[in-house]
């Protein structure tokens, strides 16, 4: 049961997160690597909001989040007027920067030893220290971020960012800043995706560098092509399926390193398949 | 004095690895308008083959070497052949083809760390029989001479095979007009295999060049590639004069940053280095 409960937590998150990247890539058609920058983002600065000046966990997600949104803003503005090549390379290159900010700036992230002892929520005075209690603010979490999502997909707004995802310059021609959209929905991604990332900082209770290296933004993109482009149920199922995935690896016996390593070259054998012969994915609603 | 002596010999070591880098990739990006983000895992195989051969079997360093280039060659063209190719038969975004090199990057990646372990290591080599040269009161180390010369050679040779042979004249063709050159009768998917072999092998070369100097690890594929692409886009992307000098550029502004700030700094002053061109100068030093 406790176990059932810890993937169910984990694939929660996950869901979040590409769902948030789900935004930028199936409804805007925006590809980017640098989720797991910005989950790192809102990570380190909720916890050391939450270890070093007690504040509580959900004001920490809250600006954590928030920090997360204005680097996505600053990295947005450079990137997103370039070329569609250009812009996907600046965030695989801000994730790498992002990894070795986190890995070299002492003081504040502690580098590769991380940090410990990160509490769990606290509602009224009653910490969410029982994972099951964890899980019930993890499902919350999914259902606030399917409901913007959809909100987002439905509203004029969502039109744009579709209209930009099949031609972005025929969206200019008739006076749309398209710009001034993709950053915007950049930094709503980035915002989810900091908050995604002090949730699970917070369940697990200790973060180091190596929770936010390119291969976990490369991971939260083959959620996203699994589960199909522009579907967010979509990319709930396939948080669930690539979840479980290294969790059949470790029942199969192999050992855990070896299982790691197994879990990133499956993720990196899905985009390869499906690009080849599925690039809608399970759920997709169109291709890129 | 001797500071300044010794960043510029540390800049031109740098810079020559990085130069084969961009030299490969602007000649892959050039024929085949693709951004190919597996080219550093590819690059880092190279260096691994070397390591496998000549340190764990104890093979000749020369025809470790040569296997080195050839399998790192060989890597890359079967990549094109078995994906890369049937992709642009479906006429596939060039989004697609970028996410399906993201693939091949995790999957190399995490073959190497299966095989080789994530450690880092370093081609050994019998230091004591090492000679340094000093010059003007700067050292360099044999190896790394022989690594500069070696770079300068292949350059030169790329150079004169693009510029005064058929095949370099088919390969211009193929860059200006894929269509038209089929239509005069070029084999352009045969060509484009074979720039992709020679443009592999020279990424090969600088991975087993980076195993020699500094050492290899799994992940540094991602971190050579970014370097190399840096270079070619500060030189000015699809020049090959251009890009060659990108990167004793990119080199010497990340060694004298390294001086003044310290050496866990240097990725994040390269990429300084891309936001400062892509905004100020976007085109490059050399625009094509």
């Amino acid at each position: 049961m406790e176990y059932l409960v810890h993937t169910v937590v984990l694939v929660s998150i996950y869901a979040v997160q590409a769902m948030s990247l789900n935004l930028l890539i199936g409804e805007t058609g925006l590809v980017s690597v640098a989720q797991a920058a910005f989950a790192g983002i809102g990570a380190y600065a909720a916890v050391v909001l939450m270890t070093i000046m007690g504040v509580n966990f959900f004001v920490a997600s809250l600006i954590g989040a928030l920090a997360a949104g204005t680097v996505a803003f600053i990295v947005g503005i450079i990137f997103l007027p370039l070329r569609q090549v250009y812009y996907i390379l600046g965030t695989v290159g801000f994730n790498v920067i992002a990894w070795s900010v986190f890995l070299n700036w002492n003081e504040v992230t502690k580098g590769s030893l991380g940090i410990a002892g990160i509490p769990r929520p606290v509602v009224f005075g009653y910490a969410l220290s029982e994972n099951a209690a964890f899980l019930v603010l993890c499902l919350v979490s999914v259902a606030c971020v399917y409901g913007i999502s959809a909100l987002i997909t439905r509203s004029s707004l969502g039109r744009v960012l579709h209209a930009i995802r099949e031609d972005e310059d025929a969206v200019a021609v008739f006076g749309y800043a398209t710009t001034h959209y993709k950053v915007f929905i950049f930094v709503v991604a980035a915002f989810i995706a900091g908050y995604a990332g002090a949730l699970f900082a917070s369940y697990l209770s200790y973060i180091s560098p190596t929770n936010y290296i390119v291969p976990e933004s490369i991971f939260a993109l083959s959620i996203v092509i699994l589960g199909g482009l522009g579907s967010a149920h979509g990319a709930i199922v396939a948080a669930f399926l690539l979840v479980v995935l290294p969790e059949v690896l470790r029942f199969v016996g192999f050992p855990s390193e070896l299982a790691g390593h197994l879990r990133l070259m499956s993720y990196g054998l899905i985009l390869i398949f499906f690009m080849l012969y599925l690039p809608k994915g399970l759920f997709g609603k169109f291709r890129i | 004095m001797e500071v300044i002596i010794q960043i510029a010999l540390n800049a031109l070591v740098a810079g020559s690895i990085y130069a084969l880098i961009t030299l490969g990739f602007n000649l892959l990006y050039s024929t085949t308008r693709f951004f190919d983000l597996s080219y550093g895992a590819i690059a880092a195989v190279g260096g691994y083959i070397v390591y496998c051969l000549y340190n764990l079997l104890g093979l000749n360093l020369y025809a470790a070497i040569v296997l080195g280039i050839l399998g790192a060659g060989a890597l890359g063209f079967s990549c094109e052949k078995l994906i890369y190719r049937q992709l642009r038969a479906r006429k596939a975004s060039s989004a697609v083809l970028l996410i399906a090199s993201l693939g091949v990057l995790l999957v190399i990646q995490s073959a190497l760390a299966i095989l080789f372990t994530s450690q880092f290591h370093i081609i050994t080599r019998d230091l004591s029989a090492e000679r340094v040269f000093t010059i003007f009161g700067g050292t360099i180390t044999e190896v790394q001479a022989i690594i500069f010369l070696s770079a300068i050679t292949i350059m030169l040779a790329l150079g004169a095979l693009l510029k005064f042979t058929r095949f370099g004249k088919a390969v211009q063709a193929i860059a200006d007009d894929e269509e038209v050159a089929n239509v005069v009768g070029i084999n352009s998917e045969k060509m484009i295999g074979i720039v992709y072999f020679i443009g592999a092998a020279i990424a090969g070369a600088a991975g087993i060049a980076t195993a020699f100097d500094t050492g290899i690890m799994p992940t540094l594929g991602l971190a050579i590639l970014l370097k190399g692409v840096i270079a070619a886009i500060v030189g000015g992307i699809g020049n090959v004069v251009g890009g060659v000098l990108g990167a004793f550029v990119l080199a010497a502004i990340e060694n004298t940053g390294a001086w003044f700030f310290s050496a866990e700094w240097r990725d994040v002053i390269a990429f300084l280095v891309l936001i400062a061109f892509l905004l100020l100068r976007p085109r490059g030093i050399l625009p094509k």
